[in-house]
């Protein structure tokens, strides 16, 4: 490769400028990204001081609470958990209810949004350009405008307060749909299609056993952005859901240290799973032609 | 004939795939955004009214919401707080975000750590649930290093005053610095797929033809992936003119108003305090006409096909001659 690219010493000079450049800026940017994470699990491992004002109200007037590493890092987390159990049951119950609207919600987005894409792209049928269309234009409506007419709705029918009233609308996800039209078309070929068929395989089959796994990269990233979006949503449900029970972990809040523990854990071990097979060329496909 | 029958058998199975999106669509975000345009023109006050009437049949002007909110001070505000903040934000974002992927993804400088930088970028929308406590450090750092900057310069002079770097210390710069942390990991990784998506062997052939980089990026790598480009943008628009959490953080009752985004004006009026749902909901139409219109704008430039337009044109011209000739 490197014969027949120009071997200029000028040109090679400005290479490793360029490099340098890009590592440290990189570099940079990762410290500086992770620095306030870092410093957040540090938290974990500090102690409760609260700072009395003095005898005649110099330094301020309320009492405030600063946290300290001490001597003593491991028994201040022992510490700190022991409370955190004793005075927050209803976090619990947050992370219950976050589990059951986010892992269906975004089960129901990356499945039809994939099902949907496919039938864009494998058949023939008549709304089907019109529909594309369709698709590109919704994209560009987020959720949150029609809030106001969803709240109606729900206020109308008498559900306020019901979890499935934020995984349901969870099947309709055109940017999901978008994306997924867009790997597939990369992708995609009907010969596979067409040899299924002939092997006598359903359509519900040939969509679940080779498009699926045809379209792996497109889901695994879809999931993570699908995931932390539902997980970390409170916009629409601190207007319906309005009782201590049914309330998702971003809207019991808090400002402890373990608030922050079940609010980043799940999203990181989505990540985890799903990093390897991360969009990394749309051109990767099963045939090539 | 018999391959048209076999493709006229799977047709029905297009409509069956589509059938669960379509109705969820219709049900759960079509009717609320129908919804949504009529109440902009009823009157619908006070908490839990879910009794909307239609303004001229009490006696009102059509266009009363419109007026109300374009005559407030805090709408006009707002307005202009979510574009500054939105360009503001996603100026450098995209920069940064273009000039590095651009970089990474080159082969000739086969830098290593690609997947490293990538988790490493992306963390802060996993941990985006605690913004919080980490959006907290992030603030301390930051001033930490402004006030040393400002001290340094107090000191030294260079003819720059304290005051001039006021800005940096506002809660708008850190919002912006906040949204840029935030969001910077997502357009990050879906430029890094658009360009990991371009065939190899047509940055092969530019090289060949002796293109330098800036050359490859702007005649070669950024029309590949127009497709991609438009996804990034659409997402950048919506996330940026529909940003509210972060703002939110700096406290809700700013008299002057620095961090009060549109969406933020709508919440208050529908569901904190106000209930004026009407009103919110010609908010709600306003900040739809501007999505659509700058999403338009992107598509004319970056989807829409010219040429195929133009033979479609031919085609239909042709086709009415033929039937007029006939």
């Amino acid at each position: 490769m490197s014969e027949n690219t120009l071997t200029n010493t000028e040109l090679k000079k400005k290479d490793i400028k360029l490099k340098i450049s890009v590592y440290i800026v990189s570099i940079l940017l990762t410290l500086m990204i992770l620095w306030p994470i870092i410093m957040m699990l540090v938290d974990n491992f500090t102690s409760e001081v609260t700072i009395v004002p003095g005898p005649y109200g110099t330094y301020q007037e309320q009492s405030k609470t600063v946290y300290f590493m001490t001597q003593h890092p491991f028994r201040d987390f022992a510490k700190n958990w022991t409370r955190f159990a004793r005075d927050h049951q209803g976090l619990f119950v947050g992370l219950k209810n976050s589990l059951i609207v986010t892992v269906p919600s975004t089960i129901f987005t990356l499945y039809f949004s994939a099902l949907t894409a496919y039938a864009i792209t494998a058949y023939e049928w008549k709304l089907k350009k019109v529909f594309d269309k369709f698709i590109i234009v919704v994209m560009m409506i987020p959720n949150t405008i029609s809030t106001v007419g969803f709240y109606q709705l729900v206020y109308k029918y008498g559900l306020v307060n019901r979890l499935s009233m934020l995984i349901l609308p969870a099947i309709a996800a055109p940017m999901t749909v978008f994306f997924m039209r867009m790997y597939l078309q990369a992708t995609f070929s009907m010969e596979i299609v067409e040899s299924a068929r002939l092997d006598g395989a359903g359509e519900f089959r040939i969509f679940n056993q080779i498009i699926l796994p045809m379209l792996k990269p497109a889901i695994a990233t879809q999931a993570i952005f699908a995931f932390v979006t539902n997980w970390t949503n409170s916009y629409v449900p601190h207007i319906i859901l309005l009782d201590a029970e049914v309330m998702t972990l971003p809207l019991i809040g808090g400002y402890t240290i373990w608030f922050s523990y079940a609010s980043f854990i799940p999203p990181i071990i989505v990540y985890a799973l799903c990093s390897k097979h991360i969009v990394e060329g749309v051109a990767l496909g099963s045939v090539k032609n | 004939m018999s391959k048209n029958n076999l493709t006229k058998r799977y047709t029905k199975w297009g409509y069956i795939f589509v059938l669960p999106f379509v109705i969820a669509f219709l049900v759960f975000h079509f009717r609320p955004l129908i919804n949504t345009f009529y109440y902009a023109f009823c009157y619908l006050k006070h908490a839990g009214n879910t009794n909307p009437e239609f303004l001229p049949s009490i006696g009102q002007p059509l266009f009363k919401n419109f007026k109300e909110i374009f005559s407030a001070v805090s709408f006009r505000d707002a307005l202009i707080n979510t574009f500054f903040f939105f360009i503001a934000s996603a100026v450098p974002e995209w920069l940064l975000a273009f000039w590095l992927a651009a970089t990474i993804t080159d082969r000739r400088l086969k830098i290593k750590g690609r997947t490293l930088f990538k988790t490493a970028f992306f963390f802060p929308k996993l941990v985006q649930g605690t913004t919080v406590s980490v959006g907290g450090h992030l603030l301390s750092s930051i001033a930490t290093f402004v006030s040393l900057t400002a001290v340094a310069l107090a000191m030294d002079g260079f003819g720059i005053e304290f005051e001039d770097l006021e800005f940096f210390m506002s809660v708008r710069f850190f919002i912006i610095i906040l949204t840029v942390f935030m969001h910077f990991g997502i357009t990050f990784i879906y430029v890094i797929a658009g360009i990991t998506g371009i065939p190899v062997e047509v940055f092969e052939a530019a090289e060949i033809d002796g293109a330098n980089r800036i050359q490859t990026f702007f005649r070669v790598t950024i029309p590949c992936m127009k497709p991609m480009l438009f996804f990034i943008t659409v997402v950048s628009v919506v996330d940026g003119l529909g940003m509210n959490e972060i703002p939110s953080y700096f406290g809700a009752y700013d008299t002057l108003r620095r961090n009060l985004t549109l969406m933020i004006y709508l919440n208050n009026q529908a569901f904190m305090g106000s209930y004026a749902y009407d009103k919110a909901s010609a908010a709600s139409l306003i900040l739809l006409s501007m999505f659509v219109a700058i999403a338009a704008v992107v598509y004319y430039f970056l989807l829409y096909d010219k040429d195929e337009a133009r033979l479609k044109k031919l085609q239909r011209a042709e086709r009415k001659a033929m039937k007029k000739g006939a």
